[in-house]
């Protein structure tokens, strides 16, 4: 079969490993020595079903990491898997956390939900740098919903890591309510460097909230989720503004993408 | 810089253009506008006779119909666009076939191998914009336009006549075809005037027999011509800083005024000849051993266009109408350093309740 240059070429990886993290939600380890930084995401595709932008998780020297919700009919049919599957792709996209900006300051990371999985990968590598103090705040719905429960002793013996649920349950000795209500208790320095990526109202109330703390929304980078369909920015429909969220994101500087972010239907 | 030969040029007759359309039915597939359905479409031609010489297209907000004239390149434009050959409305991007778990990859991908004949200044721009989205200035170029687009030939022609939706002049884009051609067409009184754009056309329009040196009486014909069609038009806006006058109308309240009248049909995005969104579909077999990935047009008008997780961004029908406009006459600015609008005023002749975005933007701007 002749090898043509298409923008779409998908390619091939063996799942080699499979965690259930909570209902409908697996994430998969997925051979393959590609390069990729943390920020950017994959198309995974599902054969008659189409593709879906998902963010990568993390990375090991030989896989990728990725965590899928099963929500439509592609994510419910790569939910599906089992280890020693193909699942084919292409990628990696979009841009990535400038994690240097942080270097010998204060980071700030704030992940809502799904979220986690878009600050996971930088935060990993935010440990083995030279942070002066790495704060990473999680939100998540209820208990049954918390993402990488194996992860957080590691986490929380290397940064200040706060975990709160919206809900209560009996299993949940830690914090429940917002994660504002986090960041509003936190002594945090002007030059603090900010990663974001949750819900759209969560990242409004967070910058609204952070500014009051004197942190500038120069030092906010936020990782947008939109509608992106073919990532290589010809398909229109991930527009944000001017910007293309699947070449141009998903990680923008807030200042930069505010005011198309923040005001309604745009 | 290529040697176009600025003030030179050919006279010849009819018949001398029935030798030039042979010639390039030799070497290409050649487009043409041509009487399909009631209208004028840009359709492949076999001869110059199937042209619509001597129809004359009126244009209004919501109105379209022919009537006779006296002359040859008596219309403007087709309804369609190129658009319909280099993206078209439907193309199969590659067929995956499924065997014991495994996929096959099998990409599609087609030659053009087209010569437009007859494209008019607008449209004319229109392919520079489509090439800057696709290719030049698209960090991912698409190997299937570029492909279709790759030598195709461009004879071009100026335009004499404009309808009422025509808008060339304020968008900068015509009625004058400047560059981007092989030949270009100017019907004159004792002929046509050729001229060549490239080394290609010069070398084709060297052999043909039965020609004229053009004087310069050709060329203040020419010039007339082109006066006779710039001078049907007004100029409706200033588009000189634009871009920021509507980033600075954005909140305005006049927006809403178009969800009681625009009714998110899409007909106006179809028939843009620069409008490029598209959605990828899959069609599969009914066994589910093979499936087509398919590139097929979308609309930012439709109410799936910005969904996410369900949830359209845009749901009101006028943050849609927002978006397009913005699209159109600021966004395209800073992502690809030109408008994607062209002024062919097909989005205002086929909006079926005739919004006529020349006067939508002039109300924009109006309560600056």
């Amino acid at each position: 079969m002749p090898v043509c240059d298409s923008p779409y070429n998908l390619k091939e990886g063996l799942v080699v490993r499979l965690i259930r993290e909570c209902e409908n939600v697996y994430t998969f380890h997925i051979a393959t020595e590609e390069s990729a930084q943390p920020g950017q995401y994959n198309m995974l595709y599902a054969f008659g079903m189409g593709e879906a932008p998902i963010t990568i998780a993390s990375k090991g020297e030989d896989y990728i990491v990725h965590t899928v919700r099963a929500v439509g009919d592609v994510t419910r049919h790569i939910d599906q898997l089992k280890e020693g599957d193909r699942l084919y792709w292409r990628g990696p996209y979009g841009n990535v956390w400038e994690l240097e900006k942080a270097f010998g300051r204060t980071l700030l990371l704030i992940s809502g939900g799904l979220g986690l999985a878009a600050t996971r990968w930088v935060f990993e590598e935010a440990l083995k740098s030279s942070i002066k103090r790495l704060v990473h705040i999680y939100g998540s719905k209820d208990y049954e919903n918390l993402l990488y429960k194996y992860l957080y002793e590691d986490w929380s013996s290397k940064a200040e890591l706060h975990i709160t649920l919206s809900k209560p349950h009996p299993k949940w000795k830690g914090r429940v309510g917002l994660v504002t209500e986090i960041i509003e208790k936190l002594e945090l320095e002007e030059d603090t460097v900010v990663f974001i990526c949750g819900p759209d109202p969560m990242v409004k109330a967070c910058v609204k909230l952070l500014e009051s703390k004197g942190i500038s929304p120069e030092n906010v980078y936020a990782s947008l989720e939109r509608h992106m369909k073919c990532s290589v920015g010809t398909c229109g429909h991930c527009m944000i503004g001017p910007y293309f969220v699947c070449k141009d994101g998903p990680v923008f500087r807030y200042d930069l993408i505010r005011e198309y972010f923040e005001r309604e239907e745009v | 810089m290529e040697d176009k030969g600025e003030g030179r040029g050919y006279i010849v007759s009819y018949q001398g253009l029935e030798e030039l359309f042979c010639r390039l039915k030799e070497g290409w597939r050649v487009v043409a506008p041509k009487l399909k359905e009631g209208v004028i479409l840009y359709s492949e031609v076999e001869s110059l006779r199937e042209l619509p010489f001597g129809h004359r297209n009126r244009e209004m907000p919501g109105f379209y119909c022919l009537e006779r004239a006296e002359g040859y390149f008596t219309y403007t434009h087709p309804v369609n666009s190129l658009k319909a050959f280099l993206h078209p409305s439907e193309l199969v991007l590659m067929r995956v076939r499924t065997s014991d778990g495994c996929l096959e990859f099998e990409v599609c991908n087609s030659e053009g191998n087209f010569c437009f004949f007859d494209v008019r200044a607008c449209d004319l721009f229109a392919l520079e914009v489509l090439d800057r989205v696709f290719v030049h200035k698209n960090p991912h170029p698409d190997s299937y336009y570029r492909k279709l687009r790759e030598g195709a030939f461009v004879v071009a022609v100026n335009c004499a006549y404009a309808t009422s939706t025509c808008f060339c002049t304020t968008m900068g884009t015509g009625p004058e075809v400047k560059e981007g051609y092989d030949l270009l067409i100017t019907e004159l009184r004792e002929g046509f005037l050729l001229e060549a754009g490239s080394e290609r056309g010069r070398a084709l329009l060297e052999s043909l027999g039965n020609k004229k040196e053009a004087g310069e009486e050709h060329f203040l014909q020419k010039r007339e011509r082109l006066r006779e069609a710039e001078a049907i038009m007004e100029r409706h806006f200033e588009i000189g800083g634009l871009p920021d006058r509507l980033y600075g109308r954005m909140d305005s309240q006049y927006w809403k005024h178009i969800e009681k009248r625009c009714l998110a049909c899409t007909s106006c995005t179809q028939s843009c000849p620069t409008c490029f969104c598209f959605d990828i579909l899959e069609r599969n077999d009914l066994k589910l051993k093979e499936s087509e990935r398919i590139r097929v047009w979308d609309s930012c008008f439709s109410p799936a266009f910005a969904t996410v997780h369900r949830y359209n961004i845009r749901q009101s029908v006028h943050s849609r109408y927002r978006q397009w406009l913005m699209h159109k006459f600021a966004y395209w600015m800073d992502q690809f350093d030109l408008f994607g609008c062209v002024g062919c005023g097909r989005c205002i002749t086929w909006c079926p309740v005739g919004i006529d975005i020349r006067q939508e933007i002039k109300k924009v701007l109006g309560s600056e």
